[in-house]
């Protein structure tokens, strides 16, 4: 068969074919530019992501493959006869704009909000929640600002599911001051979804899903590297993070990525005083290593969280009159205020997450099998203000998971596919120190299976679920006595889809999901005071689940050449037995300390519901406006009264102005963004009874900035960014941070970002 | 693919058994900042047979109600007092009056008999700069009357504690650990 080179070169006839996919998504991809470096002959691919060089030498070429939304790949490739090759282009890490991402996103049924790319970046710095809350209809439930927990559409904690790479968290959610714990830098990808895709991670999703994906594997050889640092003024908040991800050139199929984050800020300065004991500091350690052949990919997985928290030490309050003085004051008193220190003393949480997980997923005859094992362990130690000298937290509370997972996805056949799957989760929690929930073992055993369909413009998923959890808790009172208690639950969800595409430019979706969740342990057996609230809670033994039905409709425009964007989502969560503390006026807990208003978990019938508005509009080619809506009405209709601690109408707009890419600089843009946040006046009535310690804050309007810029440095892309919070140092409050009784808000914050990737991948590359 | 599948199902078993397989279960430590009791002794000036009237509440907040005494004292007459916060949910019993007196310029008591009540407290007994610390002083009856008779605890959180003399009982510098009232009888 072969035959000389001198021979074919003398022809020059050969031809070389080639596809182009995302190695990522999938996807074929069109519009890549596909480039001979050696002659600097080109081809664009076609809408199949194919392209042919004809009339070529024999030879050894430089192939260059450039795209939009993925990494250039460049690789050396000998023609001695026609011949066809497969390229997969590594999906962007750096290179690509929300906007962009956005156009070639395709809807999807059900409730669905993507922070990614450009947008995802512009959060560096932040924490989880603060990054999810920049997505419309998501807010935050803060404890001051170093802890804060998402809310979507007004629920929070255990109502929603976050999923760390595939892996259901098992954390310490059950007060309002514990935040998710796992490091942002993680995530390629923050998904928020309410649909039929909920089902494969439990029942009980009434709030909705958090997805955090990190970026695939890349699979490419060689070593690449990314760096981000980030400086806030503020409280010197400084973050340092780097991803290194290596393939060996002889062993392909092996991709392995380490990343590590490390972030410390001082005190908070608020526009009027710095609050002492508000620093923080933060270090996420993960690894991943990859083995994929034909039919089969398996990946590990492993992640390293920890955390500690100060806690403003003016919100330390013996008891209710502590309270109601600290309350009324206008600003903490000084001994509070002016320290201005990274070092972070009592009261304080540490907090460390570990996850272990592996994945194997096997293909065959388009059928796809995937098992996920993972272990979870994790600590939290709260520190309370003490009057001895000792160096131990208060409260130590240790909760380890370990979980099962197995996925059957079934091949298209005529527009159907399936997908059924298995759960099974053990948890054990134990504690020393104060009493907050007992000790336990909970044992989940859950199955799915859903079914989407296609055709034409319709799509319609459906799916159900069902989980079986108990839990056997045992409380070893110090002294000898025991408290044993035993639950059994059983929850059944379902969900139903429909996405319609009226007219290329319009297209509707609708979703009905049930989901039900059975109380947490902290909500039965919770028996002590919350010193934040001075409260006295109380669990309740007899909970039953809550069951939601969660309706809602959206309607999405796209003008031609996407002048024009926009989204308008309605929804209804109606959540039955909705559990929520219900303040008990006539029977204050009497203690050596005063006496406490006692609060006890209780169950009544929950209506929120709400609109979700947003859009784009390029009004020129480097000008765009854009803007968000997010309204919601959350109501007790057992007691036919307004809900408590729900967040408030708001609406964000901004200007965002591009410049024209020049060679060596790209993507700079301007941001100017005014947000607004309306005071809640929808509170429960208080004829009768004190529901709350103050009125909700005022309304208030900050308005940020956003400036990024990419300069090449040679082939380096470095990403320069600034953002200004509260650029005009506003002083306000938020209704939902328990801080708001005593401080105000964190003033103007500077950030500045630095983003460079550096690869090492040299033995390809001939420029 | 048959192989594999089981392969991967046998792994998943496998985990689910091992992980389950227990440690014992931790019991509640003793929470060394517990307060139980708080106990005020009064001795009359001259001689005589000292009193001692107690707030005990022995299972800490929640479960069983705190039991209160009332003080009883005669009328037109002076004592010395003590005050002593024990945790007596431990056994032995713990005197936190020792810590509160090491750590005496981060603390102070308060003693806040009402108008009605016909006490009068003074001599207080002070920190290691001088300023009130309360864990003794004196106690003067006059007529026989009824009322209440406060005591506050407070605790300064900050370092330093910067307590000062004119610190109100509410000062928001410091916090309450225990904040109580008995009901009094001089007669």
């Amino acid at each position: 068969m072969l035959t000389t080179n001198s021979a074919l070169s003398q022809t020059c006839s050969l031809r070389l074919g080639g596809h182009v996919e995302d190695e990522d998504v999938k996807e074929k991809l069109m519009a890549a530019v596909v480039t001979i470096a050696e002659t600097g002959e080109q081809r664009i691919t076609d809408a199949k992501g194919d392209f042919l060089f004809e009339n070529l030498c024999s030879g050894t070429y430089t192939i260059q493959i450039t795209h939009a939304s993925c990494d250039t790949l460049i690789q050396k490739i000998t023609l001695t006869k026609d011949a066809h090759y497969d390229f997969y282009l590594p999906h962007a890490r750096k290179v690509l704009g929300e906007v962009v991402l956005q156009s070639q996103k395709s809807p999807t049924p059900g409730l669905k909000k993507e922070l990614s790319g450009e947008a995802l970046r512009n959060t560096r710095g932040l924490s989880l929640a603060e990054s999810l809350s920049t997505l419309n209809g998501v807010s935050l439930l803060q404890t001051g600002s170093t802890i804060s927990k998402p809310v979507i559409h007004g629920l929070h904690g255990s109502r929603i599911l976050t999923i760390n790479n595939g892996v259901r968290q098992e954390g310490q959610q059950w007060g309002n001051e514990h935040a998710p714990e796992i490091d942002p830098f993680i995530a390629d990808k923050l998904t928020v979804i309410k649909g039929v895709d909920e089902l494969m991670y439990g029942s009980d999703a009434i709030g909705g899903v958090v997805l955090v994906q990190p970026r695939p594997l890349r699979f490419s050889p060689g070593v690449q590297t990314e760096w981000n640092t980030g400086f806030f003024t503020n409280n010197r908040q400084y973050v340092l993070s780097g991803v290194a991800e290596f393939t060996p050139y002889k062993r392909k199929r092996w991709a392995f990525r380490l990343q590590g984050t490390h972030k410390r800020g001082a005190n908070v300065q608020t526009p009027d005083y710095r609050l002492n004991n508000t620093a923080m500091k933060e270090t996420g350690l993960s690894f991943t290593a990859g083995y994929k052949v034909k039919n089969f990919t398996s990946e590990l997985f492993y992640s390293m969280f920890t955390t500690a928290l100060g806690i403003f030490e003016g919100a330390h309050i013996g008891n209710l009159t502590d309270l109601q003085i600290a309350i009324q004051s206008d600003k903490p008193d000084d001994v509070y205020l002016g320290e201005n220190t990274y070092a972070i003393g009592r009261p304080r949480q540490e907090v460390t997450h570990h996850l272990i997980k592996w994945k194997g997923r096997y293909a065959h005859k388009g059928h796809n099998f995937q098992a996920t094992l993972a272990a979870q362990f994790n600590n939290r130690q709260e520190y309370d203000v003490v009057r001895s000298n000792n160096n131990t937290p208060q409260m130590d509370l240790f909760v380890n998971t370990f979980s099962q997972d197995l996925i059957w996805e079934q091949p298209i056949n005529k527009g159907f596919k399936g997908t059924a799957g298995l759960s099974f989760s053990q948890q054990k929690n134990t504690y020393s120190g104060r009493y907050f929930i007992p000790n336990y073992f909970a044992y989940t055993l859950g199955g799915f299976y859903l079914e989407k369909w296609k055709k034409h413009r319709l799509e319609i998923q459906g799916g159900i679920r069902f989980d079986h959890k108990s839990v056997e808790t045992t409380r070893l009172r110090f002294g000898g006595t025991v408290i044993d208690n035993d639950f059994r639950f059983n929850t059944l969800a379902g969900s139903l889809n429909v996405l319609y595409t009226v007219h290329p430019r319009w297209v509707i979706q609708t979703s009905a999901n049930l989901s039900s969740r059975a109380p947490y342990v902290n909500e039965l057996l919770s028996d002590g005071i919350h010193h934040g609230a001075a409260t006295y809670e109380k669990g309740k033994l007899d909970l039953v689940p809550e069951k939601s039905l969660h309706l809602n409709a959206g309607v999405t425009y796209t003008s031609q050449n996407r002048v024009l964007q926009a989204e308008v989502l309605l929804f209804s969560n109606y959540i039955r037995d909705f559990i929520y503390r219900k303040p008990v006026p006539d029977s204050p807990v009497l203690t050596i300390a005063g006496a406490f208003p006692q609060v006890v978990y209780s169950q009544t019938n929950a209506l929120l519901q709400g609109v979700d508005a947003s859009f784009q509009w390029n009004v020129l080619p480097a000008l765009s406006w854009s803007g968000k809506l997010s309204l919601l009405y959350a109501s007790d209709r057992t007691a036919n009264d307004w809900l408590i601690s729900m967040p408030s109408n708001r609406y964000t707009s901004g200007i965002t102005y591009r410049v024209k890419d020049s060679k060596k600089w790209k993507q700079t843009a301007l941001t100017v963004e005014g947000e607004y946040v309306a005071r809640q006046s929808r509170i429960p009535d208080e004829t009768f009874a004190p529901a709350d310690y103050k009125l909700p804050p005022d309304a208030f309007t900050l308005l940020n900035l956003q400036f990024s810029t990419t300069c090449y440095l040679g082939h380096v892309p470095v990403t320069m960014r600034m953002s200004v919070r509260n650029l005009l140092n506003t002083s306000y409050r938020q209704y939902l941070n328990s801080m708001r009784y005593f401080t105000d808000e964190m003033g103007r914050n500077i950030g500045i970002h630095l983003a460079v990737p550096i690869h090492f991948n040299t033995k390809n590359q001939t420029s | 693919m048959k192989k594999n599948f089981k392969l991967l199902l046998a792994a998943a078993l496998f985990g689910s058994v091992t992980i389950t397989s227990c440690s014992k279960d931790n019991e509640e430590d003793n929470d060394e900042e517990l307060i139980t009791t708080l106990a005020l002794s009064f001795t009359p000036v001259g001689g005589g047979t000292p009193t001692t009237f107690q707030f005990r509440d022995v299972d800490g907040p929640g479960g069983n109600p705190p039991v209160v005494d009332e003080i009883v004292l005669s009328a037109g007459t002076e004592y010395t007092f003590t005050v002593m916060v024990l945790n007596e949910s431990v056994s032995p019993a713990e005197d936190i009056t020792v810590e509160i007196n090491s750590e005496s310029t981060s603390h102070r008591f308060y003693h806040l008999p009402s108008a009605a009540s016909s006490i009068t407290v003074d001599n207080l007994n002070t920190d290691t700069n001088g300023v009130t610390l309360g864990v003794n002083g004196r106690v003067t009856t006059g007529a026989v009357a009824n009322g209440t008779y406060r005591v506050v605890l407070r605790h300064y959180g900050a370092t330093p504690p910067d307590k000062a003399e004119s610190d109100a009982v509410d000062s928001p510098k410091s916090s309450s650990d225990i904040d109580i009232t008995f009901l009094t009888r001089v007669e």
